[in-house]
């Protein structure tokens, strides 16, 4: 089979379960949206909605809590020290940088 | 207007002078930037795992395209066969995107002003990155102007760089195959933690809105450690949200006369 075949290849099984996965995905992606679209909100409601994106954000980060490596214990604790006073850009380059070498020297 | 002002002039439905527009749009494309830092990595990765699992390039820019949820997509070729159990795999799709819902429902208010397939649009890119920096951006612009609503073309710069990048390093993953290894071997999954913490820090509005904060996270952790696959996610929000109700609750109690 030619290079280009193979990197065009294309089976049914395969198409089926990319289609239904991008149907269940963008299902969860509007279904928020559509449910509260139209609708005016209790002061209560709001409140609990307005702590949706930090209960999200801490949720998806909290494995790397978990670890007991001390060289990425480390990474964390320098990456959260800068994340409380620096922007996005130095904090990234800075977390990344301090863990890949707390990783390579312990 | 500078690359990195507060847009407070440009309302999501008017469209301004072509030269704001596209200022917005570059300054989307500024604020993804050191994100696609972290994702480059996990995309090589993952395509390199797609094309080991049988994959085409075509296939992996598919799933990656169509689908556009990179938890969801490890997940799926972690439990790749061929043929692929389709029902499997839309279930677990399901288990690790449920956090749209929510995610789609804290954006809603700010998609308000948009006509449906504008909408349409905006929720078909929305990821963790670019519902995460959206949200921030809509909140110091309705801090400014007091009216909820995105900066469309701000948003478009953010998921047209995400988009473009995801899809197409994960291609480039599976046409030249495993050359990373392991990015774990790096730091590069300590930007994710970065670029969270920072924007959890710009959500800071006193301890009172934060005590949510350390319910998620511990209930989150715990549920890591305890339950196999990615339970912990809705499991740690709701915990938070529980909170956020109760807080929520005790204020209204103490406003009444």
């Amino acid at each position: 089979m030619s290079d280009f075949a193979r990197y065009v290849a294309l089976d049914v099984p395969s198409l089926l379960a990319i289609l239904s996965m991008m149907a269940v995905t963008y299902a969860t992606r509007v279904t928020g949206y559509l449910v509260l679209r139209k609708r005016a909100l209790s002061p209560r409601a709001t409140a609990v909605l307005e702590a949706v994106p930090g209960a999200v954000l801490i949720s998806v980060i909290a494995p790397a809590f978990t670890t007991t490596n001390p060289a990425d214990l480390l990474g964390l604790a320098v990456t959260l020290a800068m994340a409380c006073r620096f922007s996005m850009l130095p904090t990234v380059i800075v977390g990344v940088a301090a863990t890949a070498l707390l990783r390579h020297l312990l | 207007m500078t690359a990195t002002a507060v847009p407070d002039d440009i309302a999501p439905d008017e469209r301004g002078p072509s030269r704001s527009v596209w200022a917005e749009f570059r300054r989307g494309l500024a604020a993804m930037a050191p994100i696609l830092l972290g994702v480059a990595p996990f995309a090589l990765v993952l395509g390199s795992q797609a094309a080991m699992k049988g994959l085409s390039p075509l296939e992996v820019a598919l799933m990656c395209g169509l689908n556009f949820a990179g938890g969801s997509e490890f997940v799926a070729i972690e439990l790749w066969r061929s043929p692929p159990q389709i029902a499997l795999i839309a279930g677990m799709t399901l288990l690790v995107n449920c956090r749209h819902l929510l995610m789609g429902a804290s954006f809603a208010p700010h998609l308000r002003r948009l006509r449906p397939w504008q909408a349409a649009l905006v929720l078909f890119v929305m990821a963790d990155e670019t519902w995460a920096l959206g949200m921030d951006d809509a909140r110091r612009r309705m801090a400014a102007t007091g009216r909820p609503g995105i900066s469309l073309p701000y948003y478009a710069g953010l998921a047209v760089s995400l988009y473009v990048a995801w899809v197409a390093v994960t291609v480039l993953g599976a046409v030249v195959g495993p050359v990373l290894g392991n990015p774990h071997a790096y730091g590069f999954d300590m930007a994710f933690t970065a670029v969270f913490l920072v924007l959890i820090r710009g959500m800071w509005r006193g301890w009172r809105r934060a005590l949510p904060w350390p319910a998620s996270l511990g209930v989150a952790a715990l549920t890591h450690l305890v339950v196999p696959g990615a339970w912990y996610v809705p499991a740690g929000t709701l915990a938070g949200l529980a909170v956020a109700y109760f807080v929520a609750s005790t204020e209204t109690a103490e406003a009444a006369p």
